[in-house]
């Protein structure tokens, strides 16, 4: 090496590619980085669908399930304080219970998503939120529920009180908490589904340019083949392929995953939410006695929402193609039916002043009670099905992904040797 | 970024650069690192302004408070009702044509009450039914019209409902401590007086109030559309008057420490203090509050009739048996206040 060595100039650059081995050696540099841009770009973006997938399994799909889980707990946990209230000072057990691991729930779903909430603003004040208000609430039921058993009035104030701050705050916060990782999640199967437009273009770039080296060295040194070149033409297709069918593949997974596991599982988890609040203005009527007009014309609004012909659970039908999960959805539509029956029979009673009969009809072990439960827990059992054949599409999906980084850039490395042995062996005819 | 610092030396050698270049370099490597390292910033942990929940309803009574929806009343006789024509009618056979024949062919008597005052009108949570002293009284007139004190439909109202439950024919009679005034009497007709009770004030106890003129610029709590919340809002300590749906409420918001007081009849504050015995009745009576069964206008007859019921009552000792069951913690028994008529 010179001691004072001039810096490379443009006019080096063209005074080499004048002759045959100044041509070789710019092709052999052009070929390698065009090599080593695709291989990089196909790993980036083989890693950055994997990584989409994995936050779907180990983020963005746990946080809608528990956001989806507050919102119903809460929601539940609303009306069965209320049906508690109706049952009088010492209400049943299970109806306790019901309410106890309402907010058992609530609460464990609530420490997951604050642990996770972190990333968006509007989540995290959601969380926040319910947070601060829940244990208010849970006091509030409990000053009602120890007046009540003392047979003290103002045990009812109190829960119009925690009743009120549950419809006015902490509902509307699960409702954007849900909202916003609903959201969250479909942007996350989004990533995961990019047409690689770069990785195509680089890649047929990449090929047409070893097809080309090859081309040329055929006529400049009138050899057929240049086993190196070929090779790597060989395995530069191979990477080409792999991404393209990853991708196709990954695509029509979590195109699966979509429509029959997530979506599902949202209409679903609507309608669940739908005839809770349709059981707890069913419960607030009652509690109201005789001054509930609103409630009552609330429960015939979200009944209709849920059960008309086209409401939620027909839609959900209609969109539904998994026979198990069908025959789930039919099965709660009929108990929805019976649910009706029984309410048109409440405020018959109610409305010719048999109101402890109604009330009777309402909370106990026959009519609109079991109704209600049964079209719940179909409803639970059928978004449970849903989230199932969910994980298992994203499964597929990831599986689809598994080995392929390190696959292409083994390719790639046995790309570059190959043009850099090939290439060498007619650089060095040149020496 | 602390490596990306613009480094001595050495490196002009290597890459063969001069210095100005050399900056260029840097911020295009900066602008590389900076793409693909800086993740979106986490959000700084939120505060919640916390808010105590109130009841719901609750509010800061602004400007005068109205007990009526007409214009303001001429001077009138307040307690005179109309006189009872003769004898009841036998139980069950009521004259044709009138409007208690009509309750009787509709086979139970709609009456307004609250769940909500304890020994007044209020919900046994044991038993879940309606009991109280204006429970026993619409039972008695249920019984005149039916023989049977069961025949009843119970509708629950908040004060501020108590007019137009009646002007929209949602209930027959409401029997729900209501006061008799001249403003009520532009809106709907009142039968004799059943009780008479007085406007006091409920403190916790300790808390050193001992009347109302002691809570001066104090939040007192009343119910929306009562007599009570009308007084507090005329008299002269100028307490603040927050207004609520119902007189349990009041209670809530004054173990919650959201008002110093609560003040309505003595009667109503009795039940409130026999809930918690933190609190205490304290002062004097601030006014007179005669209550008087309520029914819409233009059913006179109805009136009559359920004066001639309070006739009876009074004088076979019904009313005095239903004081003693509810209202033993008021004291002794009074004499039940005497009916007036209009001449």
């Amino acid at each position: 090496m010179s001691p004072a060595r001039p810096p490379i100039r443009l006019q080096t650059i063209t005074a080499a590619a004048r002759t045959t081995p100044g041509r070789l050696g710019l092709f052999t540099v052009a070929l390698l980085v065009l090599c080593l841009v695709f291989g990089l770009a196909s790993a980036a973006s083989l890693q950055s669908r994997s990584d989409a997938l994995g936050d779907v399994v180990t983020s963005s799909q746990p946080l809608a399930v528990a956001a989806q889980d507050i919102y119903r707990s809460l929601s539940d946990a609303d009306a069965t304080a209320a049906s508690a209230f109706l049952a009088g000072g010492v209400e049943p057990r299970q109806v306790r219970q019901r309410y106890e691991s309402d907010i058992a729930q609530a609460g464990t779903a609530l420490a997951a998503a604050a642990s996770a909430a972190r990333t968006s603003e509007q989540a995290s004040r959601s969380v926040a939120e319910l947070s601060t208000y829940l244990p208010v609430y849970t006091g509030l039921v409990e000053a009602a529920r120890a007046n009540n058993r003392r047979g003290l009035p103002v045990g009812a104030a109190y829960l119009r009180e925690a009743s009120g701050l549950m419809s006015a705050t902490l509902l509307p916060a699960a409702r954007q908490l849900y909202d916003s990782e609903t959201a969250r999640l479909a942007s996350t199967e989004d990533r995961a589904t990019p047409v690689p437009w770069l990785e195509l273009l680089v890649g047929l770039l990449t090929i047409g340019a070893l097809v080309a080296a090859g081309v040329f060295l055929r006529r400049r040194t009138n050899r057929v083949f240049n086993v190196g070149l070929l090779a790597a033409t060989v395995a530069s297709l191979l990477v080409l392929l792999w991404v393209v069918v990853t991708a196709i593949s990954v695509s029509v997974n979590v195109g699966q995953a979509r429509e029959h596991g997530s979506a599902q599982v949202q209409m679903l988890a609507t309608a669940r939410i739908a005839a809770l609040e349709a059981r707890g203005a069913e419960t607030l009527t009652l509690v109201a006695r005789g001054a509930g007009s609103e409630y009552e014309e609330q429960y015939g609004e979200i009944v209709e929402r849920l059960g008309g012909s086209s409401g939620l659970l027909n839609r959900a039908r209609d969109a539904i193609d998994d026979p198990e999960v069908r025959a789930l959805v039919d099965d709660a539509m009929a108990q929805l039916g019976s649910w009706r029956d029984a309410h048109g029979e409440i405020r018959r009673l109610d409305d010719s002043g048999e109101y402890n009969e109604a009330v009777t009809l309402a909370i106990g072990d026959e009519g609109a009670g079991p109704a209600f439960t049964a079209v719940d827990e179909r409803l639970g059992k059928a978004i449970a099905l849903s989230t199932q054949r969910f994980d298992a599409e994203v499964a597929a999906a990831r599986s689809a992904l598994s080995w392929s980084v390190p696959g292409v850039v083994l390719l790639m490395v046995l790309a570059v040797a190959g043009i850099g042995w090939g290439m060498w062996q007619r650089l060095k005819e040149y020496r | 970024m602390a490596a990306l610092q613009v480094p001595p030396l050495g490196v002009r050698a290597v890459l063969g650069v001069p210095p100005l270049r050399r900056v260029w370099l840097l911020v295009a490597a900066a602008v590389l690192l900076a793409g693909c390292s800086v993740e979106a910033a986490p959000p700084a942990d939120q505060q919640v302004s916390f808010r105590q929940p109130e009841p719901v309803g609750a509010s800061v009574l602004a400007g005068p408070a109205t007990t009526t929806t007409g214009p303001p009343p001429a001077a009138c006789d307040v307690t005179a009702s109309l006189r009872p024509e003769g004898l009841l009618p036998p139980e069950g056979q009521m004259p044709a044509g009138s409007t208690m024949a009509a309750i009787v062919a509709s086979g139970r008597l709609r009456v307004g009450v609250d769940q909500n005052s304890y020994l007044f009108g209020f919900r046994d949570s044991f038993s879940g039914e309606l009991e109280g002293f204006d429970i026993d009284i619409a039972r008695q007139v249920a019984k005149a019209l039916f023989g049977d004190p069961s025949r009843i439909q119970f509708v629950t109202l908040t004060s501020a409902q108590r007019i137009p439950a009646l002007q929209q024919n949602q209930v027959d009679i409401v029997v729900r401590t209501m006061t008799i005034t001249c403003e009520r009497k532009n809106d709907v007709d009142f039968s004799t007086v059943y009780y008479q009770a007085g406007q006091r004030v409920l403190v916790d106890r300790g808390a050193g109030f001992t009347s109302l003129d002691s809570l001066a610029g104090r939040r007192v709590c009343a119910a929306s559309g009562s007599t009570s919340i009308a007084n507090l809002a005329k008299a002269p300590s100028k307490p603040v008057p927050v207004a609520v749906p119902n007189w349990t409420d009041c209670l809530v918001m004054l173990q919650q420490g959201q008002v110093d007081a609560v003040s309505t009849d003595d009667n109503i504050l009795a039940g409130l203090a026999a809930q918690d015995r933190s609190t205490e009745v304290v002062g004097p009576r601030l006014s007179e509050e005669p209550y008087g069964i309520a029914v819409a206008k233009g059913r006179e007859d109805l009136v009559r009739f359920i004066n001639a019921v309070l006739e009876r009552i009074r004088a076979d000792g019904t009313w005095t048996a239903i004081h003693q069951s509810w209202l033993a913690e008021l004291g002794a028994v009074p004499a039940p206040p005497p009916a007036r008529y209009l001449p």
